[in-house]
């Protein structure tokens, strides 16, 4: 940021005006800080509360780090159900990822490459979909008939492809010189050698974004693991998460004495955050592919 | 001879590019399955379609009896209403929030501060929405909720914010507005980052302060950006968020709470109704669909920008 160096060069020269600016806007960014971050840091300190804590809730807020206690997670963790609908979300995550970044990319290729014969109506046939969208039961009576129901399969399937991300990958491919694609050719790749020798070593930014958008929808979604995965051992950890919250005061997890003695307000939060970690754990490596990654097709100039 | 040439070359392109129609030709099929028979599928709206094991040609053909149903049916216009009322609700509370958010950042001197904020605010866009609904109701929680707390300690009444229909839509909109706000400034604080560096020295040659720089050149760099957004946003407005309203709501907001999305899945997946409510998402998608036009075609217009 250029802008930076020059408020700061020409410093000596600040206005009481200005100074008054700089404190409302510190003070602008620092409720727009505490507003993000009381409601992570209340649910964080919820999950770490005892069973014996006496007090109320905003005394839990501020409660000591040693006198946090970790039965919540001991118990989630120890807890066979809660490992089991982990494994499914992982796997649901890893082939879901993977099937959609195979399946996508060749499309966005596809639409980036200026002569395609065709190209006009492959970009057609992927936008009617998105622009004409026919609700939920068509897809779920698909998903019926094609005998796709209580398969891990049945959650990334009907979204792997997204028209959106295909057109931001397009807008990203287009962006690479045309230059490096002719040469290829004239030094006799054909397309596919051009994808995998020179275009996909250059998109690692985009492939990055793209893959982490496909994860997250895949991580996150409970609605259709709700509708297609009806059998207990196929449930991914957003069902079991809202199973867990939905149940109010004495429930089957509680009663059956499954999670041990931790508070069932701490489970709850526990559960919250162990679901949010992987997340929270891949978010900051891939942050710094995102200016790139996202404002490079965001929306096409 | 002309004819002749466009042959040759036709046959030379598709030489060169045969492989990557072998490469499209799995997407291309995953995509006819699961985006095109659902649309084949949605005829079901116009036939009275009991179950998946008579099949769709098996059932009769009712012809518009489905969508009569829908319009003329006493809770269309509440959906309606719920519906809009959403999407313009995040519209106008998330936006200007976003945007200031956007300019706060780009504002800020202290770097620690405009670092903590900025990573901060991306995060919650990453959570689902049942997590999100634990985070509400390790705040909102009637019995066990911080801002209870505070009423509590003030001496006031403990309300359930989650089944007060007064409350609810507010809820929503908020709690909207908190997850994704970091995530929609991004496209603005990218516009900032473009802004032509002179235009500031020039404005402090000219002894511009920060108040008359940021109205005579932050604000005007940033407003054709503001316009797209929001052309895009108007033509999705029939999308009120059915993941965040589905998880958070409860029979007893269904009055303020019940969108088209909502609705459509409990009478088509839990009663069974499947005609009927492929209807009413068809009504939904056919509008969607004219009003993602219209954005596109004007969005185009005000600043040569579009999804599509």
């Amino acid at each position: 940021m250029g802008k930076k160096k020059t408020t700061e060069s020409v410093a000596v020269r600040l206005t009481a005006a200005d100074r008054t600016f700089n404190v409302i806007i510190n003070t602008i960014m620092g409720i727009l800080l505490f507003i993000i971050a009381l409601p992570l840091w209340s649910t964080i300190t919820l999950s770490f509360r005892p069973a014996d804590f006496i007090g109320t809730y905003i005394e839990g807020m501020f409660m000591a780090p040693w006198n946090w206690s970790f039965d919540a997670y001991k118990s989630l963790l120890g807890n066979n159900g809660f490992l089991l609908a982990f494994t499914n979300s992982l796997k649901i995550l890893v082939y879901g990822v993977a099937v959609a970044l195979l399946l996508t990319i060749p499309i966005a290729y596809g639409l980036s490459i200026k002569d395609l014969r065709g190209k006009k109506f492959l970009t057609i046939y992927i936008i009617i979909p998105y622009v004409f969208n026919v609700g939920i039961v068509p897809t779920y009576i698909l998903i019926a008939k094609a005998g796709l129901t209580n398969n891990l399969a049945s959650v990334f399937l009907p979204t792997c492809i997204s028209t959106y991300n295909c057109l931001i990958m397009r807008s990203f491919f287009e962006g690479i010189p045309g230059e490096l694609r002719e040469s290829a050719s004239i030094d006799g790749c054909s397309e596919f050698q051009t994808l995998v020798k020179i275009m996909l070593p250059l998109s690692k930014a985009i492939i990055m974004t793209i893959g982490l958008y496909y994860g997250v929808q895949f991580w996150n979604d409970y609605f259709r693991p709700m509708l297609y995965l009806t059998k207990d051992y196929l449930r991914p950890l957003p069902i079991l998460l809202r199973n867990i919250l939905l149940a109010a005061g004495m429930n089957e997890f509680v009663e059956a004495n499954a999670f041990g003695n931790a508070p069932v307000e701490a489970i709850k939060a526990a559960s919250v955050f162990m679901s949010a970690i992987p997340m929270v754990i891949a978010y900051p490596f891939i942050q710094k592919y995102f200016t790139k990654g996202t404002l490079a097709g965001s929306v096409k100039g | 001879m002309k004819s002749k040439d466009y042959f040759t070359k036709l046959g030379k392109d598709l030489n060169r590019q045969k492989s990557i129609y072998l490469l499209l030709f799995i997407p291309i099929v995953v995509y006819f399955i699961f985006k095109y028979i659902p649309i084949w599928n949605a005829q079901i709206a116009f036939r009275n379609f009991k179950s998946v094991r008579y099949g769709i040609l098996g059932s009769t053909w009712v012809g518009l009896d489905n969508f009569k149903e829908f319009v003329n049916s006493y809770y269309f216009w509440t959906l309606i209403r719920n519906t809009l009322m959403y999407s313009f609700g995040k519209i106008i509370f998330s936006l200007p929030l976003s945007i200031m958010l956007a300019i706060a950042i780009y504002e800020c001197r202290v770097k620690w501060l405009r670092k903590t904020v900025q990573t901060l605010s991306y995060l919650p866009h990453f959570l689902s929405w049942v997590i999100m609904y634990g985070i509400i109701l390790s705040l909102f929680s009637p019995s066990d909720g911080i801002v209870n707390d505070i009423i509590k300690m003030t001496g006031g009444k403990a309300v359930d914010f989650l089944t007060n229909a007064k409350a609810f839509p507010w809820l929503v909109i908020f709690s909207d507005a908190w997850k994704e706000m970091g995530w929609s400034a991004i496209i603005f604080i990218a516009a900032l980052m473009g802004i032509d560096v002179s235009l500031f020295e020039a404005a402090m040659v000219e002894g511009a302060n920060s108040w008359q720089r940021v109205k005579y050149i932050t604000l005007p760099a940033i407003r054709p950006v503001i316009v797209t957004v929001l052309l895009l946003k108007l033509g999705t407005i029939f999308e009120a968020g059915f993941g965040q309203i589905f998880m958070l709501y409860s029979p007893a907001v269904y009055s303020v709470g019940d969108i088209i999305d909502t609705w459509v899945y409990r009478q088509g997946l839990l009663d069974g109704r499947f005609g009927l409510a492929t209807a009413a998402g068809l009504f939904k998608g056919f509008i969607g669909m004219l009003l993602l036009f219209a954005s596109n075609y004007f969005s185009k217009k005000v600043s040569e920008s579009s999804l599509f």
